[in-house]
């Protein structure tokens, strides 16, 4: 089984369908809701999430080797099944 | 008097020609980002300010509903929580901030940048799903 490692963010919707979807499917995933972070580990969790996906916007997913950047259900089950 | 001149919206911090009639208290809606203005004057100036008679709540449903309008995009179920998550924003940090970006800065004001860039034309919605093609 791939791992499964969601960058989060409280606030946003997609990022909480994001959560949805791989626990209706009992696909075990680690998560961080970055923004309720304490300052220090918010700023260096931002920076490594902005170095493997080129953004500053979430969700970002990470399957395996994979990254995708927003909620894409359909990417996601490609990543889950490579 | 009707003069014809770049007025800054406060909002998006895009100067728009600006053609109608000058009336103090006068309601107008920016066409670059949808916000509901108020001419105002600040000295002689005149300025657009946001309305202070709405609520929050009321401000920001107008705006994206401009928007969309202005740009023909649609709404579909996340505009809910969307909302929701726009007014938690501005109770958290002072403004409607995407609730889907880290920054809490002007340019991700909604409808933010990227989406009046023409994201929604590019991706088919707009990174948080509030407005799509």
């Amino acid at each position: 089984m791939k791992s499964v490692m969601l960058y989060t963010l409280s606030t946003c919707p997609f990022c909480k369908m994001a959560k949805k979807f791989f626990e209706s499917r009992d696909i075990s995933y680690n998560f961080v809701d970055v923004d309720l972070l304490p300052e220090e580990e918010k700023e260096r969790t931002v920076a490594k999430v902005q170095e493997i996906s080129g953004r500053r916007a979430f969700p970002v997913i990470v399957i395996g080797n994979e990254v995708i950047v927003g909620y894409d259900e359909l990417r996601i089950k490609e990543a889950l099944e490579k | 008097m009707n003069s014809v001149e770049k007025m800054l919206c406060p909002v998006c911090q895009v100067a728009f020609l600006f053609k109608e009639e000058r009336v103090l208290g006068k309601r107008v809606v920016c066409p670059v980002c949808g916000a509901i203005l108020v001419l105002s004057k600040n000295n002689r100036e005149w300025i657009l300010e946001r309305p202070k008679d709405i609520t929050l709540e009321e401000e920001i449903r107008a705006r994206v509903e401009n928007f969309a309008r202005l740009r023909g995009y649609r709404f579909n179920e996340m505009k809910e929580p969307l909302i929701e998550a726009l007014l938690k924003k501005h109770e958290k940090y002072g403004d409607f901030y995407c609730p889907c970006k880290i920054d809490n800065i002007p340019e991700n004001v909604c409808p933010c940048l990227e989406t009046r860039q023409g994201s929604v034309e590019r991706d088919g919605h707009c990174h948080c799903g509030l407005f799509w093609k």
